[in-house]
């Protein structure tokens, strides 16, 4: 430093030297004279915009001292009665606009803003809020946004912009309405935030706060332990988020260390976790019978003791089967029907499902070698996954392995060629949605085709009245090729049940296989038909149903429902025992349900309107007849959710001994009992259901709705005025 | 089982059965010189069919136990079973030339009047409660399942009075001074909440719990609604949804009560029906072999 180059002034009467071009505010902090700030953070430029800092120079106004450079000769005061009025008007006006005690006020205590307004004596703000409440952002599962606790400073806008290079936030709105925003006013869930944690840590109220999640801590088991702060920063897809963040963090994420043989997780089991394993070698694999049931009437026919057994598609091809070859499970591969395993290795993730939607575990994966791997919670995972680095590996990963196989396992696609999906590797483009975004919208522009490779999305129609769900899609299935093929609207909107990944396939490529492959093109339109002409059934049918009770009940889709004529039914419970016999003691029917008239509509499947057994099904089992029936693929793994999400107790778990390798143990078997996933099957080996067969009073009909109830519906309809 | 039109054929068939029995009847009586017997050729026959559909009435029974056999639907059983057993009655009395016999006869005439008279009886029961039932009882429950949905009303019914008035088994209070024993004092009940709380512990709550309680304020819809509007006018308006829902409540447990009332009714009969039946089967047989050999 050279003499020439320092400037001298004087701070609250005290003379002080510093360099040329230094702020007051950092001459006096380097002089131990405390000047409060809120907006000003030492590594980041400062802006001036809370004006705490604000001192008196001798000029006309007060000067903000962080952005203010001193002069030669410059006598300063940083509390003098006028200064000092000022800032407690400051203070008073920014309490004013700042929902107080915030978050980390009731939290950790030490909100800068409310800290300040202590020292200020500042109460009560004299001023009246602002009349516009932006309220919370809960989309993020890692940050909290209160914009009411905002109070414009820009620290966490510098840090993303600044420090983290994220370009993420902004300013925007004018005058009164401005405010902070994500993107381009995105909810922070829905925005291109990398979760890095940095606007988190910038701010100085509870605007932006650590989200507690429902679980915050991994228990620490022998054979697991926590990971020092050091070692999670140092691993390469926690690069760019914020020490103080992952510190907040680190306990909701552990290393745990696997022997060969040992089971990492076990499929059907609910969990909350995610594994990234770091080394060694995994194999995944459906332990679960790959069979259907069978309930088969054989040589007792006669007794009708109907014996149900587990079934492979090859021995037993039900109506409208699918062909399909892979079995979609959580991981970043696809199992083969005839093979059901595959091997995990390191840098791959798994159980991502069941960390984000809380969903059972898909598959059982053991450890083949010596196995070390992180287990994570969703407030980890979400970290992860929003890092550019882990982003674009993971990218990598699925074009490189899964593409391949995620294409092939759709019937439509068969016929494409190695070298075409060669090409399409580098063009497809994996985006994420959060639970209730809108993927497209019914009459938006065709613009993209959808592949699910994660999650649910709930495709429904806008009517007058309501809305129709149509399907929900799971991994393995797509959406939005009806538009592209007719150059026509969306028809329908895809909205994003649960945490959801989708492979997106540009209007140009998706034009460039089609005209390839008229094979493909064929195939999509005649899916794309059928699903078209279904919809038109299922809407002429809403239309031509007069009794909202009728449709709320869901009764009208129906091709056959089980009516006990309540006028005539003794409630001898006949009916549930014959049920009860006929499938090997488990019940397919419930004598309990919806009333229509005197008619008790009994539990059995009714084809929903909304068909909310689809759902969750961790391997896509679950699904629906071109009939409206649900059929249950070989694969289910019988976890049983399904049977818990059906509102009407439809499904039931059947549970069946089966015989599995023991690990390690070549040769070796040992008994297990397995469920599986089983709906009333109108018991198709007899001429008439064994629970109509056994009603002694003439109470129990399989009857087709619409037709059985044609008369009454006309009767009340002609009751009913403006029907 | 509703006896409906659907009964027609059996109906005529069983007239038919009857008009051919009683003709015969009527010939044999007045052509036999010692007047008509159970030991004659014809009485015998009477008495084998008269059997014959004892046999089959009961094995009804038997039937219900096997319902997926392909033997028959069960509707047509029980079809067979309150035709043929009901015209056993005139064909065994036409076995027995009208009179009652020996004491082993007296005591099968007797059986079979009160077997077939309590199966009338059921008959009657099943053609007519079950429409009542379905009006009467809209919340109707699976019966086994009652008292488990009893459980899951006074649940329900708890944690809403337990809102306004604390905890039904509050903890032992704390020692003077301690923090716990500040915070018991700060969850003290709101005066205004008191009459909500006493009705509900020493009227509704033991009413919903135990169906032996006879609380003849709650067990009628009138009175009950009465009770409750008494009770709205010393509460807040804030309290009357809770009031609203205990007396919805109330009313679900009278609705169980009347189920299970119906329930005994629509069942209870066959307590009698059915020991009776397999004693005059088995008595029946007794007189057959004891006919036959001696």
């Amino acid at each position: 430093m050279t003499a020439s180059a320092l400037v001298e002034l004087t701070i609250d009467g005290r003379k002080i030297s510093v360099q040329a071009g230094t702020t007051i505010f950092d001459a006096a902090r380097a002089n131990n004279i405390a000047i409060p700030t809120l907006c000003n953070q030492q590594n980041e430029t400062p802006v001036g915009v809370c004006r705490v800092c604000v001192v008196d120079v001798g000029a006309r106004v007060y000067a903000a001292s962080c952005i203010r450079p001193v002069e030669p000769g410059m006598v300063v005061n940083t509390a003098s009665d006028g200064v000092k009025q000022a800032r407690h008007t400051l203070v008073e006006l920014l309490m004013s606009d700042h929902a107080s005690p915030c978050a980390r006020e009731r939290q950790s205590g030490d909100c800068e803003l409310e800290a300040l307004a202590k020292h200020e004596n500042v109460a009560k703000a004299r001023y009246a809020p602002r009349a516009m409440r932006r309220g919370p952002d809960n989309s993020s599962m890692s940050i909290a946004v209160d914009f009411d606790a905002c109070i414009l400073c820009d620290r966490c806008v510098r840090g993303c912009n600044e420090i983290r290079e994220n370009f993420v936030l902004g300013r925007m709105g004018k005058g009164a309405s401005t405010g902070i925003a994500f993107d381009n006013n995105e909810p922070m869930g829905e925005s291109s935030c990398v979760s890095c944690g940095e606007c988190m840590v910038s701010c100085p109220t509870g605007a932006l706060t650590n989200r507690l999640v429902t679980q915050t801590e991994i228990a620490v088991t022998p054979d697991s332990e926590p990971v020092p702060l050091h070692e999670l920063q140092e691993l390469p897809f926690f690069g760019g988020v914020s020490g103080t963040f992952l510190s907040l963090n680190r306990n909701a994420v552990v290393r745990r260390h696997f022997k060969p043989g040992e089971i990492i997780c076990r499929e059907g089991e609910y969990g909350s976790t995610a594994f990234y394993l770091l080394e060694g070698q995994a194999r995944v694999s459906i332990a679960s019978p790959i069979a259907h049931v069978k309930t088969k009437g054989s040589m007792r026919r006669f007794l009708g003791k109907l014996s149900s057994r587990l079934t492979q598609r090859q021995n037993d091809h039900r109506e409208e089967e699918t062909a399909q070859h892979w079995i979609h499970i959580d991981a970043p591969m696809d199992l083969n029907y005839d093979n059901p395993v595959a091997m995990l290795g390191p840098g791959d993730l798994f159980g991502e499902m069941t960390c984000m939607s809380l969903y059972p575990r898909s598959a059982t994966i053991r450890a083949e070698t010596d196995c070390t791997a992180l287990e994570m919670l969703r407030n980890v995972l979400d970290i992860m996954q929003r890092n550019k680095t882990f982003r674009a590996k993971l990218d990598q990963s699925y074009r490189q392995r899964a593409l391949d196989s995620h294409l092939r396992a759709v019937p439509v696609f068969a016929e494409l060629t190695d070298k075409f999906i060669e090409g399409l590797r580098e063009k497809v483009e994996l985006v994420r949605f959060t639970p209730g975004q809108i993927i497209c919208r019914q009459g938006e522009a065709a613009d993209s085709f959808y592949l699910v490779r994660i999650g649910f999305v709930k495709v429904s129609q806008a009517h007058p009245g309501g809305e129709m769900v149509l399907a929900y899609l799971s991994r393995g299935e797509y959406f939005g090729e009806t538009g592209l093929l007719e150059h026509s609207m969306r028809s329908a909107t895809c909205t994003a049940l649960d945490h959801v990944e989708v492979v997106r396939i540009s209007a140009e490529d998706f034009a460039s296989m089609t005209e390839q492959f008229p094979g493909v093109r064929r195939n999509l339109e005649e899916v794309g038909h059928e699903r078209v002409k279904m919809n038109e059934e299922r809407l002429a049918a809403i239309n031509s149903t007069p009794l909202d009770s009728f449709l709320k009940q869901g009764l009208m889709e129906a091709q056959s429902l089980l009516l006990l004529d309540l006028n005539s039914c003794t409630r001898c419970d006949a009916c549930v025992t014959a049920c009860a016999d006929a499938h090997d003691g488990v019940t397919r029917l419930v004598r309990e349900g919806l009333r229509f008239d005197h008619y008790l509509v009994a539990t059995s499947c009714r084809q929903c309107l909304d068909p909310l057994c689809m759902v969750g099904c961790p391997v896509g089992s679950i699904r629906r007849r071109n009939s409206l029936e649900v059929i249950i693929e070989d694969w289910c793994i019988g976890c049983g959710l399904c049977a818990d999400n059906c509102p009407y107790g439809n499904i039931n778990m059947h549970p069946f001994n089966v015989f599995t390798d023991v690990p390690g143990m070549p040769g070796m078997k040992k008994a297990m009992v397995k469920q599986k996933a089983t709906s009333c099957d109108l018991c198709s080996e007899f001429a008439e259901p064994s629970c109509v067969y056994a009603c002694p009073h003439d109470a129990a009909h399989r009857v087709n709705p619409r037709a059985f109830f044609a008369n009454l519906l006309k009767q009340t309809t002609a009751k009913t005025p403006e029907s | 089982m509703r006896i409906d039109r659907t009964h027609r054929t059996w109906l005529i068939a069983s007239l038919i059965i009857l008009s051919v029995a009683s003709a015969i009847y009527l010939a044999y009586a007045q052509t036999s010189p010692s007047g008509p017997s159970g030991g004659s050729g014809i009485g015998l026959m009477f008495g084998v069919v008269g059997f014959l559909f004892m046999i089959f009435a009961g094995l009804l029974a038997a039937r219900k136990k096997v319902p997926v056999w392909r033997l028959g639907r069960a509707q047509s059983w029980m079809r067979g079973h309150l035709w043929l057993g009901l015209l056993s009655l005139p064909i065994i009395f036409f076995h027995a030339g009208f009179r009652f016999g020996g004491l082993l006869t007296t005591v099968l005439m007797v059986l079979l009047i009160i077997v077939v008279a309590s199966g009338i009886f059921g008959a009657v029961l099943q053609h007519y409660m079950p429409p009542v039932m379905t009006v009467r009882i809209p919340m109707e429950t699976i019966f086994e399942q009652i008292d488990r949905v009893r459980e899951q009303l006074v649940a329900e019914a708890d944690a809403m009075v337990e809102e306004v008035c604390g905890p039904r088994n509050p903890p032992p209070p704390a020692p003077a001074g301690s923090k716990r024993g500040r915070a018991a004092t700060m969850t003290t009940i709101a005066t205004t909440t008191i009459p909500l709380c006493n009705f509900y512990n020493g009227e509704v709550r033991p009413f919903l719990q135990n169906e032996s309680i006879q609380n003849p304020a709650l067990a009628a819809r009138a009175k009950a609604a009465a009770v409750f509007e008494g009770l709205r006018t010393l509460l807040p308006s804030d309290l009357h949804t809770i009031v609203h829902n205990l007396e919805e409540l109330c009313e679900e447990e009278r609705q169980f009560r009347r189920q299970i009332r119906y329930h005994h009714w629509l069942h209870g009969w066959l307590m009698l029906h059915v020991p009776l039946s397999l004693a005059l089967l088995l008595l029946g047989c007794a007189h057959a072999i004891m006919a036959l050999r001696y």
